[in-house]
């Protein structure tokens, strides 16, 4: 506190530099916590009303839960939508984070270190796919998948497919820069000890890209967990939904009540905002890192 | 063999690494590249009917997306987001990140919480947000309501003129904590020396904002540019979900007419639908192209 209050000796101009600092520190920090609540608070809201009646809500919408319910939350697991959409997504984001990862490192790896024709085009190839919004692919990947000679509409792999395909550019991405700094005298020795490039690959290379890995699995695994568009057009089947698509077909049937729909909010999320209270650092850096090589 | 020069040996041996692309580039091919190719053949066709067979129609389905008046509020949909991404998003992002990096208590709590929306479904934040939204009873007219108590409610999402403001602001409540962590980054790497030299020389707090933040934070400013360019033509959960009860003309993006045409309706506008996709394809390579090109010049 001293700091902001100059002592009386001071001439008067210091005194309202002071004044002045004192002042702006205290708008400053004013903006901030405004800030906090108009992000914090509608996901407080959403845990509170959760354990509100949906008259209550309606009537008193900022009020506490004086009247806590497990109603809201019993119907929600009653509805038997939410384990089954954990559950693909689980699938679906698990396979299509550890196929891209596999594929993306080996491809990576190729960039950096290869030496074949059109290495320089092909990576042009990969790095567009960055710029390119799925969207384009919604209507012929349907199509597609419904009349082609295999039909992966409404499986598994109807997902897993262009979910790693659309990974891969990041994943190459990041993946050839961190091979690239993987110092050559290494792989050289290596080399000549008789190494095969596989054996580089796996046993000097890829142990030495690890925190590169994890950026793009944890960038990759959110983006697919909370995949929306994809699984919308190509899942009709009810056993097969993800959980963004369980939690809007909920919202299709009890739109009208906002306990439920709070109740199955939190249901869909307090898991991922948990892992990411534990894992914060880890999360922020992977989201973000991979953004950045964007 | 061993009289191989050293140059050459690693270069021989870089070529066996071919194989090393393949999977990665049949899944590439097959998932993202053939579709694209098919998304083009398909907008030379129409379908007279859901269930008939597509007749060949060359650019005619183009020719019809130009007069199309909703395919055009579409893109200057894109086109809104993107400036206001810029012009609003951007600038409130830097000011969190500059506030915190002044010694604030609780600074981790800050981060965690502006963070947080990231890692939450994009169905999550449409369907909280609506319940915002809601007339009459959603949360913004009640707040509204405290210092207005006559207020009638606000057709937000509905409305013609607000939907895609409401939605942006949702769209701001998610992604600010984003860039505002790429800008704590970024502030991280300035000298603190550069701050005390500019203190020294009687430079106001914003004058050293100017003439030392700005200046070096142009790089992390630039990514964050780049972010939102590429970015607001991949927007399409949001304003899809939550703008759904807007006018036509006041809820669609390039990618949610390009679904609804495909998928909603059951007229089986796929030809039609895939010719916007190609329009959208278009758009975000020259985009892609444009902020590659200016990156490039303003590195050199």
């Amino acid at each position: 506190m001293t700091a902001d209050f100059p002592s009386s000796d001071l001439t008067g101009r210091t005194r309202r530099r002071g004044g002045a600092r004192f002042f702006r520190r205290a708008v400053r920090e004013a903006i901030l916590i405004l800030c906090l609540v108009a992000a914090g608070y509608p996901i407080l809201w959403m845990g509170v009303s959760a354990i509100r009646l949906d008259r209550d809500i309606r009537s008193r919408p900022f009020g506490a839960p004086v009247h806590p319910t497990a109603n809201n939350l019993r119907a929600v697991f009653a509805s038997g939508r939410f384990g089954r959409g954990y559950l693909n997504s689980l699938v679906v984001s698990g396979v299509s984070v550890a196929v891209s990862i596999a594929a993306a490192a080996l491809a990576g790896y190729a960039f950096a270190r290869g030496n074949f024709r059109g290495k320089e085009l092909l990576f042009l190839l990969f790095l567009a796919g960055m710029m390119i919004p799925v969207h384009v692919t919604l209507i012929p990947l349907n199509r597609l998948m419904s009349a082609g000679p295999v039909r992966l509409k409404d499986t598994y792999f109807a997902l897993i497919g262009p979910y790693v395909g659309f990974a891969l550019p990041i994943g190459v991405l990041i993946l050839r820069g961190a091979f690239e700094a993987v110092p050559r005298d290494l792989e050289d020795a290596a080399r000549i000890d008789g190494c095969s490039h596989w054996g580089i690959f796996f046993h000097v290379g890829l142990p030495l890209v690890r925190p590169a890995l994890a950026t793009v699995i944890i960038f990759n695994f959110l983006t697919m967990w909370n995949e929306f568009a994809f699984a919308l057009t190509l899942i009709s089947r009810p056993a097969l939904r993800t959980l963004p698509l369980a939690l809007w077909q909920f919202k299709g049937e009890r739109d009208v009540n906002l306990g439920q729909m709070c109740a199955a909010l939190c249901v869909a999320v307090v898991p991922a905002l948990v892992v990411y209270a534990l894992a914060q650092r880890h999360i922020i850096r992977g989201l973000t890192a991979g953004a950045i090589k964007q | 063999m061993t009289s191989v020069s050293t140059r050459s040996a690693p270069a021989r041996f870089g070529r066996g690494l071919f194989g090393f692309l393949l999977p990665a580039l049949v899944i590439y091919a097959l998932f993202v590249i053939l579709p694209i190719g098919e998304a083009f053949r398909l907008s030379l066709f129409r379908w007279p009917s859901a269930v008939s067979e597509p007749v060949f129609c060359g650019l005619r389905n183009f020719a019809a997306l130009m007069g199309d008046a909703v395919f055009w509020s579409a893109l200057g949909h894109n086109v809104l987001l993107l400036v206001l991404s810029l012009a609003v998003q951007l600038p409130i992002a830097l000011m969190l990140a500059v506030f915190l990096s002044y010694p604030v208590r609780g600074r981790r709590l800050f981060r965690t919480v502006f963070f947080a929306p990231m890692v939450m479904p994009t169905v999550a934040i449409a369907v909280l947000w609506s319940y915002v939204y809601l007339p009459e009873q959603g949360l913004l007219d009640q707040v509204i309501r405290l210092f207005d108590r006559g207020f009638s409610g606000g057709a937000w999402l509905g409305g013609p003129n607000t939907a895609m403001l409401c939605v942006f602001a949702t769209i701001c409540w998610r992604y600010v904590g984003f860039h505002m962590v790429l800008f704590m980054a970024g502030l991280a790497g300035i000298p603190e020396e550069l701050y005390e030299a500019a203190r020294m020389d009687g430079a106001s707090e914003w004058g050293a904002f100017k003439a030392i933040t700005l200046p070096l934070l142009k790089p992390t400013i630039r990514v964050s540019a780049t972010l939102s360019i590429i970015g607001s033509l991949k927007y399409f959960d949001l304003v899809y979900m939550m703008a759904a009860g807007a006018p036509e003309k006041s809820r669609e993006l390039m990618a949610t007419y390009v679904y609804r045409l495909g998928f909603e309706g059951g007229q089986g506008r796929f030809g039609y639908g895939s010719a916007a996709a190609v329009m959208l394809f278009l758009v975000a390579l020259a985009a892609g192209a444009a902020v590659t090109f200016m990156g490039r010049r303003t590195n050199d």
